[in-house]
């Protein structure tokens, strides 16, 4: 029992960052925005964590994080302020431009040795650490469901010309959750930084915002806590699949892939509140039947 | 359910079966990660990408392992028992892997992982466990074997092979300037060209323009038609197989002439094949010597060619990685435990390999003739 | 210079082709298609296929895996964007479902041609080069540039003066007016997206032609840079994303000769980001960018 912990606690690890990258998405979200940015967001905190850690020796581990949360939320306030006046689909495209523009700097940069990035981070990310982080952003996420601000953010979601008739100082708030999200996906990116000793500009392409948007989805963006059991779900499917797979004597190959695509495109068309809502469901069904 | 609905959904179950039928395969030992039964011996595992973006040389590595394995458990000694596993080309899972090999599966060593990048993240884990990693196909000049004193490479760094290379090139050639175009984006051909470009310097030639290109590009006419109106006397590129004979062929179509010198991504048959006619003449530095007439190459050839698989530099070091284990295995007097491996490796010495012939350097990294060769009549030949 | 012109319309020729598709369903319904650089891809191994395994002539293949492109379009309308709909998030949910669609196709096409890197068999083209003044362009370069512009003239004319354009114009102007005037909505974002598809299945059969190199991650590197070609033309017009897709090409390559590789892409975005903020419409759109 102890090695079969022992052997999977780096996937504990990854389900907590993963979910912390879910929550990021879900911020933005939640107010109706599509942000598509926070793989940049994740890539500058966990750069600007590690090149503290590599460079200024004797910096502690909390003021590194602190550093990973805070640089994104100040570029997301830079980003937001011209960005954040445009709707739906231009919102998100012009955040995965600035997403892709984040990893060219990466890419191009000597100083961060370009492609071959940062290696050598000691591992100061513990189990406890992603844990107590992922608890932090559940309970502020949590904390801002009922509160006047959450009324606010549901609102703006629903119609935000009327939000603002109403009064809802719509821009700040959506500011708001822009920096709160970018915050969360730094900080992600500084725990999973030191925890997998690396980083590297291919870790933070497109493809990993839209894991985290297809983890946020999948989870449901209904509840707070939904995006968490959406990462953890997918952050675990491969591994089961592998472990099914090596039972059934399946070859890895693209079934993982399609069967990725296949439990997609089934959340958003049977069952778009995403899985959170599925005991709801259930219920409802068994009490029509009867 | 909707009609509409219920179309959709038989639609997509029909998808799903339709992949899942074809997707079991019959390699030589073992489907999936399940483990060849042999009685007694090690347990190696070995961390490939199999799906992903490095998904190609994955397989290339896994089809070298299994040949490997064959020869090995087909000549007497211990036998080696190696569990292949998927790292999806990322780093997460990498580390799940490993952590899996190095806890659950309680390996005696570890082959690879394919990536660079999945290696610094996976490797300190070994490390730590005091598991020997051997590293197939890892060539950053740096942050792989100074992990640690467990990790240890057969794949020759690009600044082994680069400057012998290039001086050859300029014996034959004699030139004074050059254009460089390399994949920026990518660890292997990112080293290669901060080789290059020191190699170059070293001997005195003039770099009259850098371009890059990411590796999805398809298209480099933009590149080439920047540097070849520099007019360079040569073209120095570092690129994988696949860009490497689009660039090349592009270069010819617009016009360029003179002599192109490539780097150890350029060394596969595939290159040749796709690049056809514009492939003559390219000049390549290499670590893995395709025409080596060595008994040990030869016996690599054949098993290659009876799996129907191309053999090339991806296999080759994989293969090799798995003749280096159980040679480690012999020096340690055939004990294969952790330890004993270690203690093996340190010992081995001109290993008959298809690389030639083998040994570490104090750094724990591959030491062996890398050769340049030059492609003649759509075949790569040794240049003298 | 004429060289690097000439590789720019070249370049720029293939993006417009693939944009003129993704902006065509962004008019009608709204909706970023992601799935999109999915049947990019899947009509050029179609094509391969049918050039390599059957044997047919590149003349019979070409407009055959256009219409497999086209008829893959009307197949994801059914399945991933009309259950979708009726619904208050149905530009998010109907992004999500395409990405949803274009892992499957990815999946399958990984499954049936492998991750290595396909190509034409020699010979399926002449390989002939000609010289335009100083600068030298292959046959295959010009024939590209001409089945482009052929293709999107035809689609121009389609929608300014037949039938069904008109019908497909009123459904982008309002779906709801379109169906009391009596046009069948359903039929007509089903051609749409038929041709759509179609075109960006040429894109893709051409693009796999003229570089020779067709994997199952070929359409990625293609579909961010159609999201500027879209935005820079405007989203929903059909001759902004052409002349946006040309423009794109020739910035690019200059970018290329005189920057420098490294700024290319950063210089697409950088692009993307500037009509954004300072002009969201684009060239030639018309859809409302901004909030009111």
């Amino acid at each position: 029992m102890a090695d079969l912990l022992l052997a999977y606690q780096s996937l504990f690890a990854f389900v907590g960052i993963n979910g912390l990258l879910a929550l990021s998405v879900y911020t933005t979200l939640s107010c109706g925005q599509l942000s598509l940015a926070n793989a940049g967001f994740m890539a500058i905190g966990a750069y600007t964590s590690a090149l503290i850690t590599l460079r200024a020796s004797g910096v502690p581990f909390i003021a590194a994080l602190a550093a990973s949360a805070l640089l994104p939320a100040i570029v997301a306030v830079l980003l937001g302020l011209p960005v954040l006046r445009l709707r739906g689909v231009f919102l998100a495209i012009a955040t995965v431009g600035f997403g892709e523009v984040v990893r060219l700097f990466f890419v191009n940069w000597d100083y961060t040795n370009g492609a071959m990035g940062l290696v050598a981070i000691p591992q100061r990310t513990q189990l406890w650490t992603i844990a107590l982080a992922l608890a932090l952003a559940l309970f502020i996420l949590g904390r801002l469901r009922g509160s006047r601000a959450g009324y606010a953010l549901e609102a703006i979601r629903e119609d935000e010309t009327a939000a603002r008739t109403m009064g809802i100082y719509t821009t700040g708030h959506k500011m708001a959750m822009l920096a709160l999200g970018a915050a969360l996906a730094g900080l992600a990116g500084g725990l999973e930084a030191h925890f997998t000793f690396m980083v590297a500009p291919g870790g933070y392409a497109f493809g990993r915002v839209v894991e985290m948007l297809v983890q946020a989805v999948v989870g449901g963006t209904a509840a707070f806590y939904g995006p968490v059991v959406g990462a953890a779900f997918l952050t675990l499917l491969p591994e089961i699949l592998r472990e099914a797979g090596a039972r059934l004597g399946l070859a890895p190959g693209p079934f993982r892939l399609l069967l990725n695509g296949l439990i997609l495109l089934a959340v958003i068309l049977y069952l778009p509140n995403g899985l959170v809502s599925l005991p709801s469901r259930l219920r409802r069904r068994s009490r029509g039947a009867a | 359910m909707s009609l509409a609905r219920r179309w959709s959904f038989s639609l997509l179950l029909l998808l799903a079966a339709a992949c899942r039928d074809q997707s079991t395969e019959a390699p030589a030992s073992g489907a999936g990660g399940t483990a060849t039964a042999s009685g007694g011996g090690a347990t190696i595992g070995a961390a490939l990408s199999l799906t992903g973006a490095a998904a190609s040389y994955g397989a290339l590595q896994r089809a070298g392992i299994q040949a490997g394995v064959e020869q090995v458990n087909g000549g007497g000694g211990p036998k080696l028992n190696v569990l292949i596993e998927d790292d999806a080309s990322t780093k997460e899972q990498g580390i799940t892997v490993f952590q899996k090999f190095i806890n659950r599966d309680r390996v005696s060593a570890i082959l690879g992982p394919t990536l660079s990048n999945t290696a610094s993240a996976a490797d300190p884990l070994a490390q730590q466990a005091k598991v020997p990693v051997l590293a197939i196909s890892n060539t950053a000049p740096t942050g792989i074997t100074d992990i640690g004193n467990y990790i240890w490479r057969d794949s020759l760094t690009e600044a082994q092979v680069i400057p012998g290379a290039l001086k050859k090139a300029q014996e034959k050639l004699d030139f004074k300037t050059a254009g460089v175009l390399y994949g920026n984006d990518d660890v292997f051909t990112k080293a290669g060209y901060d080789v290059m470009q020191k190699a170059l310097a070293d001997l005195a030639v003039k770099v009259l323009g850098t371009q890059t290109f990411a590796k999805p590009d398809r298209d480099y006419n933009a590149q080439l038609t920047a540097l070849i109106g520099l007019k360079p006397d040569v073209l120095v590129v570092s690129a994988l197989a696949d860009n490497a004979s689009s660039i090349v062929a592009q270069a010819r179509q617009r016009g360029w002439t003179g002599p192109i010198l490539g780097g150890n991504g350029f060394n596969s048959p595939a290159f040749i094949k796709n690049a056809g006619a514009a492939a003559e003449g390219v000049m390549v530095g290499t670590s893995w010597n395709s025409l080596s007439q060595d008994p040990a190459n030869q016996k690599f050839l054949e098993a290659m060619k009876k799996g129907g698989v191309n053999p090339d530099q991806f296999s080759a070091q994989a293969y090799t990685g798995v003749i280096i284990l159980a040679e480690a295995i012999k020096q340690a007097g055939g004990k294969t435990g952790r330890e004993d491996i270690v203690a093996g490796l340190a010992k081995v010495k001109d290993l008959d390999t298809p690389l030639g012939k083998f040994s570490f350097t104090p750094g724990r990294d591959a030491q062996h003739e890398p050769s340049v060769q030059q492609v003649k009549d759509g075949k790569f030949q040794i240049v003298q | 210079m004429g060289q690097q012109v000439l590789n720019g319309i070249f370049l720029g020729s293939i993006y417009a082709l693939f944009a003129v598709g993704y902006t065509l369903v962004f008019g009608v319904l709204d909706i970023l298609n992601l799935a999109h650089q999915a049947v990019f891809m899947l009509a050029a191994f179609i094509a391969l296929a049918l050039v390599a395994d059957a044997h047919l002539s590149l003349w019979v293949a070409l407009p055959a895996a256009v219409l497999a492109g086209g008829a893959i379009g009307i197949v994801l309308e059914r399945v991933a964007f009309r259950p979708l709909r009726g619904r208050a998030d149905s530009n998010i949910s109907g992004l999500i479902s395409s990405l949803a669609m274009a892992t499957v196709f990815e999946a399958i096409a990984l499954q049936i041609f492998g991750p290595d890197i396909s190509r034409f068999p020699p010979g399926t083209f002449p390989d002939r080069v000609v010289r335009i003044g100083a600068a030298t362009a292959s046959l295959l370069q010009l024939c590209i540039v001409g089945i482009s512009v052929v293709l999107m003239a035809v689609l121009t004319l389609l929608l300014a003066r037949s039938r069904l354009g008109r019908q497909i114009r009123a459904v982008a102007e309002s779906p709801r007016a379109a169906r009391i005037v009596g046009i069948d909505v359903d039929r007509a974002i089903a051609m749409a997206f038929f041709l759509s598809s179609a075109l960006g299945g040429a894109a893709g059969v051409l693009f796999g032609l003229a570089f020779n190199s067709i994997s199952p991650d070929v359409g990625r590197g293609v579909e961010l840079k159609g999201l500027a070609v879209i935005i820079l033309g405007g989203m929903g017009s059909v001759p902004g994303a052409v002349i946006a897709g040309f423009a794109l090409g020739l910035i690019e390559v200059f970018t290329v000769a005189h920057l420098g590789s490294s700024f290319r892409d950063a210089v697409s975005f950088a692009v993307l980001f500037f009509v954004l903020i300072a002009r969201p419409r684009g060239l030639f759109g018309r859809a409302a960018a901004r909030e009111a």
